[in-house]
């Protein structure tokens, strides 16, 4: 999926997947036939890969400190080389 | 050296090869306790928590999933005991389908000015949006669409039938886009 804007296949494939429909299904062959000619689903599905999209990028780092905090509730900071 | 031949080290005893699995796993079990409680100090927490459960348990690890698949699981048996020890949380209900789906035809994030990630303001937005979702939603939401589990495994690991899991995440999504369709029409 683009980082931005992803496009109706991304979404599609994303939906049809997670359904557990198979690309190529009848179901999923509707769906998309229905998005190619609808720009309001377009644009809510769109808004949808946008948000998984967003939640995935957004990480954090295991700073030094915590990770020793780490070995060391674990009692292993003898072997943390 | 590969984690299956860790695995058979650590359990035979070698704490070197125990604390290379810890290495090898602690930003991946960081980040996920970090995006389902969104707090710094408890993802910590249950990190620790989880290395802990893994180095008891690791004896009954079968090895016919990934390592970091079971520590999922792990992590969010912590998350979800830690929330719902926490009482004076309250999430909000997200069973009625036409409020979740009420300003379908409203959006056009396109104009959205600030879309990087590392931007804060965007940052509280998900925080704030995810954190009104119960865990259990988050769970699923979290596992299948960011971490990118199948939902056949997501079902395993949350301890649901897949029509379940399909169902919560379906809610989830559309719960989450329209709270950051809100925040971004302000």
């Amino acid at each position: 999926m683009s980082e931005q804007n992803p496009n109706c296949k991304d979404v599609m494939q994303h939906i049809c997947e997670s359904l557990g429909e198979d690309l190529e299904s009848d179901k999923c062959v509707a769906i998309k036939h229905h998005l190619d000619n609808c720009p309001d689903c377009q644009k809510y599905f769109n808004t949808i890969g946008l948000t998984i999209d967003y939640y995935k990028k957004y990480n954090v780092r295991l700073t030094d400190d915590a990770h020793k905090r780490l070995m060391n509730f674990l009692d292993l900071s003898d072997c943390d080389k | 050296m590969e984690e299956t031949k860790l695995i058979e080290l650590a359990k035979s005893g070698d704490r070197q090869a125990l604390a290379s699995l810890v290495k090898n796993n602690e930003q991946t079990v960081f980040n996920f306790s970090f995006k389902i409680c969104r707090d710094r100090d408890k993802a910590e927490h249950i990190m620790q928590e989880t290395f802990y459960s893994m180095i008891k348990n690791l004896h009954q690890f079968d090895g016919h999933s990934k390592l970091s698949t079971w520590l999922y699981r792990i992590v969010s048996n912590h998350c979800l005991m830690m929330a719902r020890k926490d009482k004076s949380k309250s999430f909000v209900s997200i069973d009625n389908d036409d409020e979740l789906y009420e300003d379908r035809y409203t959006a056009d994030w396109s104009t959205i000015p600030n879309q990087n990630i590392e931007n804060d303001e965007l940052k509280k937005i998900l925080d704030d949006s995810i954190n009104k979702l119960s865990p259990e939603y988050r769970i699923v939401f979290l596992l299948r669409d960011v971490e990118g589990l199948s939902t056949e495994e997501t079902a395993k690991l949350a301890e649901l039938s897949v029509p379940a899991v399909k169902s919560r995440l379906h809610r989830a999504r559309a719960f989450l886009r329209k709270e950051l369709n809100k925040a971004f029409s302000r």
